[in-house]
């Protein structure tokens, strides 16, 4: 793992200074620290007709730290990039209606379609790089955007199918009841089946209040399911779309 | 600024906006059938004969038992309530004769993908031997989504007194309850099936098994071989395990004694729920039986489960329960050895008994505690020629 953070870093600092860059243009060199707070979800793009509603999102410590980066090509054109900490966590209450879905607990499966709550929780600690394309709209805003790759450090994909029936295999198979009590329901968990890598898109836009401080918002769409294709329990494919809205600190 | 609104719109889009119109039902179940009608009642021993409710999501074969198949009226309508939106052929409440045996029903589901065929059969008696020598076994095949096929032996009784060739399937096992988990097994694999190894003929082989990581997980970690007359309902085994077996069936005529054979081995080591070991505790086979009045006072129909035999010292408190036979023990054996019990308890009303209002519930588990998930794997119970002994 230490060694694929270091291959990012590489990359991040790679861009930076093996870009035709003279020591002049080196000096224009924009650096920001920032954090921010992300909301979004890990969710299947469009919700399929199988989820008949959202019943409660809580919000969880999606934090993000980092640096980023921004060489100005021309006068109005730059690249950025950076390393950012963060967490695309997620705790939602679905409601669904034949929706499928299978417990899997050593070489035992049970599948079926699920009527009833599930209350879905994704935990997804990485390290984001992102590739930016720079856009400066006036001396104090700035657009920007492009692709970026996340490697998760810690992630987590859990949850309990509660309050309903199962349909095992088919809409005509055993109906299973589910309770509402821990016993009752049935829980599940993916965690060491999700992906290690992620690749997406962000857009967003710096905007300088002050002489050093400033606020962002970004939107990072994922282009890749949370899962590898070939992970057929989830039927799904799971996209983690979240907005981040930051503060940055320029340092130079 | 105009930015962060639009991604918070693009969130709130796909979080809520994006829901979609609501599918079309996929099921087609009976949930319900009945007859209905004073011009009916007659044909009937009891009026809570005439309602089916509640039945199994696992369930074919709907059976209403009545006096006498040759005093039927040749047309009779049966009502159903089914899945909302779903079809049913022949119509509800459309007027079928039930002399000539099973009638088939299919049940379309509203989306129209899916159907289920229901074989609706009179019947004239809920048990129709006084001998059980478990030669009547069907396999039934199962194809598992995820590949492969579950196959299970389900054994029924033919009724010798009257003419009907119907099979009655008066027998439940767990089996169904651990073939959730399984994808690929023969009859040989579960936890109860037909050995060729009876005392006469065949016989029944229960045998006290591992339910897996799942069932561990579950805190179901064994599944006890076990063989009752009445009906094992799947809804109930992962919410509620002891209201998935229902035990009894209805009966004419008021046992005395039960008689059969059995050989047993306990397992090696007694486990808990949490498969925490016993190592002084042994696991011990069961046959217990229980008569028991099978309306109660406000003239529902009822039936014992597993909940009300979880102390079998306190099943003849229950208001219900008239009469109960236990065989006081079972000690390990390789060779087929006879065992008797006889009814302790109150004296059943005569006139009740004969118009079916008693049900029998006649057991075999291959660990007593089955139920509570306690036993020792490997613990195997034979069982064969179980013969019951009427008031005269």
């Amino acid at each position: 793992m230490k060694k694929n953070i270091a291959y990012i870093i590489l990359i991040a600092t790679s861009l930076l200074i093996g870009s035709p860059a003279k020591a002049d243009t080196l000096d224009s060199l924009q650096l920001k620290a920032r954090m921010g707070y992300s909301i979004g979800g890990t969710a299947p793009i469009p919700l399929p007709e199988t989820i008949r509603s959202i019943e409660s999102y809580s919000l969880t410590p999606s934090f993000m730290v980092g640096f980023d980066a921004m060489l100005p090509l021309t006068q109005q054109w730059g690249i950025m990039t950076g390393l950012h900490f963060e967490n695309k966590g997620m705790k939602a209450t679905i409601t669904t209606k034949a929706y499928f879905m299978e417990v899997v607990k050593g070489d035992q499966k049970m599948a079926g379609l699920f009527t009833g709550h599930v209350e879905q929780k994704v935990k997804q600690w990485m390290l984001t790089v992102p590739v930016l394309a720079t856009f400066t709209l006036s001396r104090k805003v700035m657009l920007k955007g492009g692709p970026y790759v996340s490697f998760l450090l810690n992630k987590g994909f859990s949850g309990i199918a509660s309050d309903g029936y199962l349909r095992k295999d088919n809409p005509t198979g055993p109906k299973i009841l589910m309770g509402n009590r821990e016993g009752e329901w049935a829980t599940y968990d993916f965690d060491d089946d999700m992906r290690s890598l992620q690749f997406g898109i962000g857009i967003g836009v710096d905007w300088q209040v002050h002489k050093r401080i400033g606020v962002s918002a970004d939107l990072n769409w994922g282009l890749t399911g949370i899962f590898p294709s070939d992970f057929k329990t989830v039927e799904q494919t799971l996209y983690p779309v979240y907005g981040t809205i930051g503060v940055f600190y320029r340092l130079k | 600024m105009n930015k962060y609104i639009i991604f918070i719109g693009l969130c709130c889009y796909c979080m809520t906006s994006c829901i979609k119109d609501e599918a079309l039902n996929k099921e087609c179940d009976i949930e319900s059938a009945w007859v209905e009608g004073v011009e009916y009642e007659q044909y009937f021993y009891q009026t809570t004969e005439m309602r089916k409710e509640k039945i199994s999501s696992a369930e074919t074969n709907i059976v209403f038992f009545v006096r006498s198949i040759l005093s039927l009226s040749k047309q009779i309508p049966l009502n159903f309530k089914i899945t909302d939106g779903a079809t049913i052929e022949p119509a509800n409440g459309s007027m079928q004769d039930f002399t000539k045996g099973t009638v088939a029903y299919t049940v379309t589901s509203e989306d129209g993908k899916w159907k289920r065929t229901y074989n609706v059969t009179f019947q004239e008696t809920s048990l129709p031997v006084q001998k059980f020598s478990f030669e009547h076994v069907e396999t039934r095949a199962e194809q598992t989504l995820l590949g492969g096929t579950n196959e299970i032996h389900v054994f029924y009784e033919k009724d010798i007194t009257s003419d009907s060739n119907e099979p009655n399937y008066c027998w439940a096992t767990g089996n169904p309850g651990l073939a959730l988990t399984m994808t690929d097994s023969k009859p040989e694999d579960f936890p109860v099936y037909s050995s060729t190894d009876g005392k006469v003929g065949r016989g029944v082989c229960l045998n006290t098994q591992s339910a897996g990581a799942l069932g561990e997980w579950m805190k179901k970690p064994i599944a006890a071989g076990s063989l009752f007359l009445g009906k094992f309902v799947i809804d109930y085994v992962l919410s509620d395990a002891l209201k998935a077996t229902q035990f009894g069936v209805p009966n004419s005529k008021e046992p005395v004694r039960i008689t059969g054979w059995y050989k047993y081995q306990p397992g090696e080591k007694f486990t808990d729920k949490n498969m925490k070991e016993y190592p002084d505790r042994k696991d011990e086979a069961s046959i217990y039986a229980v008569y028991y009045r099978n309306t109660d006072d406000q003239g529902e129909s009822y039936i014992l489960d597993g909940h009300d035999m979880e102390d079998l010292d306190k099943v003849l408190d229950n208001p219900q329960v008239y009469k109960m036979a236990r065989v006081a023990s079972l000690p390990a054996t390789d060779t087929w050895t006879q065992w008797e019990m006889f009814f302790e308890g109150r004296d059943a009303p005569d006139d009740i008994v004969a118009a079916q209002g008693f049900n029998l519930a006649l057991v075999f588990s291959s660990s007593k505690s089955g139920a509570q998930f306690e036993g020792a794997i490997g613990s195997t119970l034979y069982v064969d020629e179980v013969e019951v002994s009427y008031v005269k």
